[in-house]
């Protein structure tokens, strides 16, 4: 028993040790990387981007369900963006609210039979709208596919560009957004097939006209602590896994991706929990298995902008499902794993997402108890345990920290004093219960999988409007 | 066996974790520190550069007119960044007498001598900013530096220089930049490159030529594509020597060029290209056959209809759909490929060009059709689809070009 526990603790030390390191080590990368990122920005002229004829086009294809509430405002934004050649395609997936007469209403719709190819799956479609006001906008009404993928399934098929970019029908696009995430592309298009790009928290914030206003940070502390987590999985993260070619996941509230390449793969896989996770993870397969010399990026300016729940119970089945699409993913590419022909995606990326995203909560909750039995049978020392609890706490507002210099040097949205007083003061207190709950919602999804439960639970939302 | 806590609280690492906290704790420390004195050092930076920017605005026509000296500005640094900032604004916008204006200021003031020196003698992340800037302002002696960057064995310096040069937009850079991509081969991305030479060989496009002509490899068809966008009708009959290319780029280039020439000798190309092996050129070959104003075009847009690409079969629906004085016989023909692709490809184009209407009116009217036929079709249109029972048989109607295929 002793000697288990001794085992444990020893397992814990190192695993909360390389874990903590492996964040530090990101963190200064992401420093770095931003710092460089600023700097060639400066050679860019985004400008000079939209008069060459050479852009390519983007189509936008924005799965919604029962958004009525967003619609309109979310919809408008996207029609505003800065990019010469661009087409919406809102695909109204078995809305059962007023989505699509919203869309109707709004845009002076009308059924057409416009060219549809079912080249990936999707449930069957109803019909397909053009807009008489603005003609880059289509709609495709479909019957309800159960999940966001079969929706992006559906836009992928109307789709007639070479670049297709998934959006949330809730988030809000910065104007030159498009722009920005084209940067890598149009630098190499041979070798970049995907971009990211960053997903900030839209509540708090003001929108006018369906553009963003007003930036600030939201009133509840669970949608500032949200904030914080953003922060520091996109600038940290996510910045530094693409420094090593290593993306495992794009945003599926705000990804860029070659067409050709997301139909090889046969698109989003429609039972799929996290579709974007899952999507990211074939393409690698699929490029690392033909062999071809390719970069999925992230660049952390081109900003979406959306809302994050704002009630515990909306945020635990939201990170539940998380989790259960983590699993959903890991479990299925478990062969990729430790195989040289998947290069370091094999040994490093997805390794560390089972050991450091999937195993954390069941070995956060097994180390806590371990921990207090340890300290019951007096095999830890209190002192030390206290120490190194204090070490933890100390060095996670560092990283948290970390990603707050990291907004503040690069990307400034928070412009009031209070906003950043707020932000840092919620670092020292995310850990304290809100990371203990987090564990729980996450094993939750654990188990839910387990169990066969593979429901993409939708959330409540209050809707571009209100945000 | 005891605790390994145990072992390394005797060996010391109680002391390394509480060593740990002080350095976690004065990380915390030195980083709120620096978010907050950073916060207000720019607050203060800004304040006083907004003063100073409006102060500079309120006499910026005395500035660059020369009634206030150089000097009062120019040896300070604070004032110096920031007339350069507003000058280099002033040109994104600036018709050609306000562009010239702002030269004839940026040479006397001696910014110009400034930005070549930095374009030249700096490094890194300054050196692209200054070629940039050199490039925004078009100068001409901006060029022989930015033509010495593209030299650099940065990729990042090589691509701002190219931006630079593309901005000047004179022949002189295209020249410059054919050149060393003659010499030294593919040695940026091409799109960049591609930018670059639309903008600098936009009024000479013939400058391409040679390069095109001896290029090898994936070189040729980066600067095929380039003559494919700027290339004038007085380039035609050397583009047709690129009709039969084994560069798949230049075909397509000599496509989307063809409608600028002879319309009959385009005809005839277009035919040929709408055939290729590669879907691109034919997309192209349709897209130009599209443009061309002429019925005998109607038989090839018919069969780029039913061709295996999307994106062939859209854009010859479009082409179809512009004539829309032969509307209804063209839908007949449309309906006896008998491929539902294709149907749905020209119904799109028809719904999208507001067109749906009027072929229905010329429907209802039957000119040179049985009423069976008339039937048909009309069901053809209202269901999208053809009808499962066997069609009606359909006698040819005679085109207004006579130019069945």
């Amino acid at each position: 028993m002793i000697r288990a526990l001794d085992f444990s603790n020893h397992a814990l030390f190192w695993y909360y040790l390389v874990s903590n390191l492996a964040y530090l080590g990101m963190l200064i990368i992401a420093l770095r990387t931003s710092a460089l990122h600023q700097r060639h920005l400066q050679s860019h002229q985004l400008g000079w981007l939209k008069q060459t004829p050479m852009t390519p086009p983007i189509t936008i294809i924005v799965p919604a369900h029962n958004e009525e509430a967003s619609i309109r405002v979310s919809i408008h934004n996207l029609l505003e963006l800065d990019y010469p050649e661009l087409e919406v395609i809102v695909v109204n997936d078995g809305s059962e609210d007023g989505t699509l007469e919203e869309l109707r209403e709004e845009f002076r719709l009308r059924l057409v039979r416009a060219v549809y190819v079912p080249e990936v799956k999707s449930a069957p479609v109803r019909g397909l709208y053009r807009s008489d006001a603005v003609p880059k906008l289509l709609v495709v009404d479909k019957e309800a596919g159960g999940n966001k993928a079969d929706a992006i399934n559906a836009g992928l098929n109307a789709a007639t560009s070479p670049y297709v970019c998934v959006v949330d029908a809730d988030s809000v696009l910065e104007r030159d957004a498009l722009l920005r995430i084209m940067v890598p592309v149009l630098a190499d298009p041979k070798r970049v097939v995907a971009v990211g790009g960053i997903i900030r928290v839209l509540n708090g914030s003001e929108i006018e006209k369906g553009q963003l206003g007003r930036v600030r940070l939201p009133r509840k502390s669970i949608e500032v602590i949200q904030v914080i987590e953003y922060l520091r999985a996109f600038l940290i993260g996510r910045e530094a896994w693409a420094q090593g070619n290593m993306l495992m996941i794009i945003s599926g509230a705000f990804g860029l991706f070659r067409t050709d390449l997301v139909r090889a793969v046969g698109g989003y896989r429609s039972r799929s929990v996290g579709e974007d996770l899952d999507l990211v993870a074939r393409l690698h397969r699929h490029l690392r298995e033909n062999g071809t010399d390719y970069t999925i990026g992230f660049v952390p300016d081109p900003m979406c902008w959306t809302e994050v729940p704002s009630d515990l119970k909306s945020l635990g089945t939201q990170r539940a499902r998380w989790q259960k699409g983590l699993l959903d993913v890991l479990w299925p590419n478990r062969d990729m794993l430790f195989r040289p022909r998947y290069g370091r995606i094999g040994w490093f990326a997805l390794p560390y997402l089972w050991l450091f995203e999937l195993f954390a909560p069941v070995v956060e909750v097994a180390g806590i108890a371990t921990i207090g039995l340890a300290l019951c049978l007096g095999v830890l020392s209190r002192g030390f345990c206290l120490q190194f609890l204090i070490f933890g706490y100390a060095f996670a507002t560092v990283i948290s920290i970390g990603s707050v210099l990291q907004e503040e040097i690069t990307y400034k949205r928070y412009n009031d004093w209070r906003d950043v007083v707020r932000l840092v003061s919620y670092c020292f207190f995310e850990h304290f219960p809100y990371r203990q709950m987090h564990m729980v919602w996450r094993l939750q999804g654990v188990w839910q999988y387990l169990r066969g439960d593979h429901e993409w639970r939708a959330i409540k939302r209050k809707g571009l409007v209100s945000a | 066996m005891g605790s390994v806590f145990k072992k390394l609280w005797r060996l010391g690492p109680a002391a390394f974790v509480l060593k740990a906290i002080v350095a976690a704790l004065v990380a915390d420390a030195l980083l709120l520190g620096f978010i907050f004195a950073r916060r207000a050092y720019r607050k203060s930076y800004f304040r006083k550069r907004d003063a100073r920017v409006f102060e500079l605005r309120q006499i910026w026509e005395a500035l660059i007119s020369g009634q206030i000296p150089h000097e009062r500005w120019r040896k300070k640094p604070f004032d110096r960044r920031i007339v350069e900032s507003i000058a280099l604004d002033e040109f994104e916008g600036a018709g050609p007498e306000q562009s010239r204006r702002l030269l004839r200021f940026l040479r006397s003031s001696g910014l110009i001598e400034k930005l070549v020196h930095e374009a030249r003698r700096l490094h890194g992340w300054r050196r692209m900013r200054a070629l940039v800037a050199l490039g925004r302002t078009r100068a001409p002696e901006g060029i022989p530096a930015l033509t010495e960057a593209l030299r650099d064995r940065h990729l990042e310096i090589r691509l701002a220089a190219l931006r630079g040069l593309g901005r000047t937009a004179s022949p002189q850079a295209g020249e410059e930049i054919l050149s060393w991509v003659g010499e030294t081969g593919l040695t940026v991305p091409a799109l960049p490159l591609q930018a670059a030479l639309i903008q600098c060989c936009a009024e000479r496009p013939r400058l391409l030529l040679p390069l095109v002509q001896h290029a090898e490899g994936p070189l040729r068809e980066v600067i095929g594509r380039v003559l494919g966008e700027v290339a004038t009708p007085s380039l035609g009959l050397d583009l047709l020597q690129f009709v039969g290319d084994e560069r798949e780029e230049l075909r397509a280039a000599a496509a989307r060029l063809a409608p600028q020439g002879d319309p009959k000798l385009a005809f005839e190309v277009l035919s040929e290209l709408a055939e290729d092996s590669v879907w691109f050129v034919r997309l192209r070959a349709v897209v130009s056959l599209g443009k061309l104003a002429d019925s005998k075009t109607i038989p090839t847009l018919l069969k780029g209809l039913t061709d295996s690409h999307r994106l062939v079969r859209l854009r010859a629906a479009e082409g179809l759909v512009g004539r829309n004085a032969e509307i209804a016989p063209i839908f007949q023909r449309v309906a006896e490929t008998r491929d539902r692709y294709g149907l749905h490809a020209y119904l799109t184009a028809l719904e999208n060009a507001n067109l749906r209407g009027k072929l229905e009116a010329e429907l209802e009217a039957g000119a040179n059709m049985t009423l069976k036929e008339k039937d048909w079709l009309q069901e053809v249109l209202r269901a999208g689809t053809f009808p499962a029972e066997e069609p009606v048989r359909m006698e040819p109607v005679p085109s207004t070009a006579g130019s069945q295929p």
